[in-house]
């Protein structure tokens, strides 16, 4: 057994003893780390843990696990705490006004904020635009000595290190903490992707149904999705469970539970993720359903905050997403020229 | 070849796959000149009996094994009988065959003598290639239908390895036959496909880059299409591809260094390619691009892309107003109010709600513009129903956001406290359909703070920190001023300090500003130098740590205090103490980062004026009034300087008054001169009524202008 399966191992037990039970055990093929990531009947134990009211508290002690799990510094172990990244970020900033105390959850995101901060030496993440009157990889122009501006994007700030989380840099924090999730995407179980298409939901706190109708109305997949996301809004949805409980408890009962403020540094890579779940390389019907469902809401926020980047960046998502479910086959540029031609020739 | 595609697409959605093209009639066979039926050729394929059929098939058409293979491999990948066109092909040393063709072309190529033989032999072992490749490939495609994507992926790379290695120095253009370069078009166009369903990421990045780096001879459509096919990998596949290998770097030349400069940079060429007309316009590619450049923050340089964007591409409402977003986006706000206000013209699309609530939006951030911002967003109300019914509120936040700056610069107290009235109105009516969203909370917050309703004030600003759990600046803020406005300054400043423990080093200059002026208030004066102090090294290291190249491309500059301001603010102080050394040090300090400035020449008569030297001060606020016409405070000194020499002065002193009281109607200080003024004129009412505004206003001044959140 390596060094990190033992780590694994361990992390393994202490979890199922927080969890009272862990009905399977690991199999010998698969790394526990993995199983741990991709097991989906652990993952639903610790969704309903961690969305029980007062999961976020300091003295939580699952979220102690999740801590201890992710500062194991075992990449493998630390994917399983992001895979969970959508939830606890998502509780954490939509709990944020309701003076709880959220240290588990805190420490949690701190930790992942202060590994990204070591792993990028603190460093903005930039964008050179790039210019076609310049000749490029794949372009080519005569070379012109003009020199044009340089168009550079900052894409995330530069990160400074933060011991706690100071009500103004919650989503500063949560922001940078997606932008790991955003780097790992690729081996995130699509349930973890799902997890965050709902929250981008509640967050936004917009309804976008009315976006539906120009959608492709033959599509029968959508129609079933639209209602089912009524019901949702209506609280009987088990995904949202969490913080339709906190809404029964809570004593704003009249307001819109879980709507946030969405500050670019949040919304950024909330849109990447997004775009991942709703154009990347799923074949989850499930995840795109809920996925371009997230991007009506945000962009009905968008328009609520009359942002124009905001707008901007949605609206194209929704339509992308619109088009990418449109179901009528396209032709197959790879297929042969001569495939329906009843003579075949040298 | 397009009707062909149709055909195709049919043929999949009527789910008659295993039939093949059998609606099209009889198949037959066509080489050397003879042509025979499939069907006896079919019977024996059915059988399982690939030899006979293979053996019917030379014997029928003279050809060799391997010329008999490849059509039977055709024959069943065409029936959809992929297994069986794999043991067809299994039949076919493929591997040996490449290995036979690469000498021969090689040689050819490197002797130059007898061009016309060479050409022959060329053409001959080409066409032989040509099979050999076209059996790989559909191997390849049998194994992609199967389903076994790994081995499809191999296949396919031996085809380009082959070509590769066939045509060192690229596929010429004029050598090759169509259906060798039909082969190695859709092989290059498939390999990538193929890694990316098996979820092999690295392998599908150096398939695309390769696809489009080396030389393939590909048409613009295909090489479009794998262009596109990268972008999109790049962007949504949250895979970080990593730069390109150095061997094709240029010097000189632009190198992506991420995934999503290289995917812009792919984008901008196929936008440009649909420019030329060398490719077919995609709505899609623009709507990624949008994406990709809202994702960075670079919409200037899609309002670029979008300008060149060739006429009849887009309805051009659609692209006035896809325009104005991004010049708005990009802050260039009088260039989208251009835009917009072509696409609500009467005769376009007056009734757009997105336009008129983005027009109202720019407005309301510019007392000038408020009035027509009002307008447009009456327009928005108006328009907002049946689905678009969600909005209304948000054209209402905008209509009050409106009037309260049209107050602002409202010609006359009548005016102004009706606007007022309306905007809190129209806010309130905004509150009530959007009663989740806090900037609803807020914006009512600072009319009734600008109302002087400072206990609604408060109540709406403590709900507003409540609701975003204190996580916006703005909110504490605006707590802190409306606190002071009711002069309980040491209330405010645990406020201040509270915000100070929530918010970064470097976000906490405003706070510290809030601080030393309330410590000003308090009659603090020491403590508020040291507050200064403090916010000036903050200033300074902040400068040096972003360093004067950086702060340009920083997105949010609109929170920072200027050192200018600090320098300005410690002047202000040490005159207040009669420091006059210190407080001319800093104004010294002030000129040196902004020479013409009328704030500075304002505290520097201030100091002449504290000092008695009468005729400096009035040259020094006569200067500050040149440079700025509209500088109450300037107006306000001069005034009362008038009121002080006598007399005679006092007709000037009361129109300089007055005139700064038109531009700043809460200035006490103007009320309270005006009225020394009337006094000394033996105007007795009108004292009392100007010295009343002025005590009344002393109790509810705030210690920053309100109007800095509007």
């Amino acid at each position: 057994m390596s060094d990190s399966d033992v780590k694994a191992q361990s992390a393994f037990e202490s979890l199922s003893i927080i969890l009272g039970s862990i009905p399977l055990t690991v199999k010998s093929s698969e790394s526990p780390a993995s199983f741990l990531l991709n097991n989906s009947a652990i993952a639903k134990q610790i969704t309903v843990h961690l969305k029980q009211p007062t999961s976020g508290a300091g003295d939580n002690d699952l979220c102690r696990w999740l801590y201890d799990t992710f500062q194991s510094s075992d990449p493998g172990l630390q994917l399983v705490v992001l895979r969970f990244l959508p939830i606890i970020g998502g509780l954490y900033l939509s709990r944020a006004n309701l003076r709880k105390s959220l240290a588990g959850f805190e420490a949690i995101l701190l930790a992942i904020y202060a590994h990204e901060t070591t792993s990028r030496k603190g460093q903005p993440i930039t964008v050179n635009v790039p210019d076609l009157s310049h000749p490029s990889l794949y372009h080519e122009v005569p070379i012109t000595n003009t020199a044009t501006e340089l168009n550079l994007a900052i894409v995330s700030q530069s990160l400074e290190p933060h011991g706690t989380i100071r009500s103004t840099k919650r989503a500063r924090i949560v922001g940078v903490a997606l932008e790991l999730y955003y780097s790992k995407i690729a081996v995130m179980p699509t349930s973890s992707k799902i997890d965050f298409c709902e929250f981008c939901i509640i967050w936004a706190g917009q309804d976008g149904d009315m976006f539906i109708e120009n959608e492709d109305n033959g599509e029968k997949g959508n129609g079933a999705e639209v209602s089912s996301h009524d019901g949702n809004d209506a609280g009987a949805s088990t995904s949202e469970d969490g913080v339709i409980q906190k809404k029964n408890d809570g004593k704003q009962t009249e307001e819109k539970e879980g709507r946030i403020p969405l500050p670019w540094e949040l919304l950024q890579p909330v849109l990447r993720i997004l775009s991942h779940c709703l154009l990347g390389p799923t074949k989850s019907k499930e995840l795109q359903e809920v996925a371009q469902s997230a991007s009506r809401s945000l962009y009905a926020r968008a328009l609520h905050d009359v942002d124009p980047q905001a707008i901007l960046a949605t609206s194209s998502l929704l339509k992308l997403g619109k088009m990418a479910m449109d179901p009528t086959p396209k032709p197959d540029p790879t297929e042969i020229r001569d495939f329906m031609n009843p003579v075949i020739s040298l | 070849m397009f009707r062909e595609d149709d055909v195709v697409e049919e043929q999949v959605e009527n789910g008659n796959g295993n039939e093949g093209g059998g609606g099209l009639g009889v198949r037959e066979f066509c080489a050397n000149g003879l042509s025979m039926k499939a069907t006896l050729v079919e019977a024996k394929l059915d059988e399982g009996n690939i030899q006979e059929a293979e053996s019917s098939l030379r014997e029928g058409l003279s050809l060799n094994l391997e010329e008999a293979r490849a059509l039977l491999g055709r024959l069943e990948y065409q029936r959809c009988n992929y297994e069986s066109a794999l043991r067809v092909f299994d039949g076919i040393d493929l591997q040996s065959a490449i290995q036979r063709f690469q000498p021969s072309l090689s040689e050819k190529r490197s002797s130059k003598k007898g061009r016309s033989s060479t050409e022959s032999v060329h053409t001959g072992s080409q066409h032989a290639a040509s099979l050999v490749l076209e059996a790989i490939y559909l191997k390849a495609k049998s194994l992609q239908k199967l389903g076994r994507i790994n081995e499809a992926a191999q296949e396919c790379k031996t085809v380009l390895d082959a070509v590769e290695r066939i045509f060192q120095y690229g596929i010429p253009d004029d050598v090759v036959d169509n259906k060798l370069q039909d082969t190695v078009s859709k092989a290059v166009e498939l390999l990538p496909e193929l890694w990316k369903q098996a979820g092999r990421h690295q392998e599908a990045m150096t398939a695309y880059r390769r696809a489009l780096l080396s030389q393939w001879n590909l048409d613009n459509e295909s090489s479009a299409r794998i262009q596109k096919g990268f972008a999109l990998f790049l962007l949504y596949n949250g895979v970080e591809a990593g730069p390109p290998s150095l061997s094709v770097q240029v010097e000189g030349s632009y190198v992506p260094k991420n995934n999503l400069e290289e995917a812009i940079l792919l984008l901008m060429i196929l936008l440009r390619k649909c420019c030329l007309g060398k490719a077919n316009w995609d709505p899609s590619i623009i709507e990624h691009f949008t994406f990709a450049l809202s994702l960075c923050g670079k919409t200037c340089i899609l309002a670029r892309q979008l300008e060149e964007v060739l006429p009849g591409t887009f309805h051009r409402c659609d692209r006035w107003n896809r325009l104005a977003l991004s010049y708005s986006a990009a802050g260039q706000n009088t260039l989208a109010l251009n835009l917009l206000r072509k696409s609500l013209n009467k005769h376009e699309n007056p009734d757009d709600l997105i336009a008129l609530l983005l027009f109202s939006k720019i407005c309301s951030e510019d007392p000038l513009l408020a009035f027509e911002g009002v307008g447009y967003a009456r327009r928005a109300i108006a328009n907002a129903e049946r689905k678009d019914g969600h909005l209304k509120g948000v054209g209402l936040r905008l209509l009050g956001i409106c009037l309260g700056k049209q107050a602002k610069v409202a010609s006359s107290d009548l005016e102004r406290s009706y606007l007022q009235s309306e905007a809190l109105k129209s806010l309130n009516e905004a509150m009530a359909l959007e009663r989740d969203n806090p900037d609803v909370i807020f914006e009512l917050g600072v009319q009734y703070a600008e109302h002087r309703n400072s206990n609604a004030a408060l109540r709406c600003v403590k709900q507003f920190i409540d609701v975003t759990g204190g996580s916006l600046l703005k909110g504490w803020k605006l707590l802190v001023l409306i606190l002071s406005a009711q002069q309980r300054y040491s209330e405010a400043e645990v406020v201040t300090d509270a915000a100070l423990d929530e918010t970064s080093k470097w976000e906490q200059g405003p706070l510290l500003r809030l601080k030393a002026k309330l410590k000003i208030s308090q009659s603090l004066p020491m403590d508020a130098v040291e507050t200064y102090r403090f916010l000036l090294a903050l200033v300074q290291a902040q400068r040096k740590s972003f360093g004067p190249h950086r702060s340009n491309i920083l997105q949010v500059e609109d929170d920072k205090v200027s050192e200018f301001e600090v320098w300005l603010g410690l002047a202000n102080l040490y005159s207040s103490l009669s420091y006059w050394r210190d407080a001319e040090i800093c104004l010294e300090k002030a000129r040196a980062l902004k020479q013409y400035s009328p704030s500075t020449l304002h505290i520097e008569g201030i100091t002449y004026q504290e000092r008695e030297r009468t005729r400096e001060a009035l040259v020094a606020y006569c200067e500050s009034l040149m440079l700025d016409s509209t500088h109450a405070p300037s107006k306000v000194s001069i005034g009362a300087l008038l009121w002080k020499s006598g007399s005679n002065s006092l007709p000037v002193a009361r129109s300089f008054l007055s005139d700064a009281l038109r531009l700043e109607p809460t200035s006490r200080s103007a009320w309270y001169y005006l009225g020394m003024v009337h006094r000394d004129d033996g105007r007795i009412a009108d004292a009392a009524d100007c010295f009343q505004a002025a005590s009344m206003l002393e109790e509810s001044d705030p210690i920053e202008s309100f109007s800095s959140f509007l």
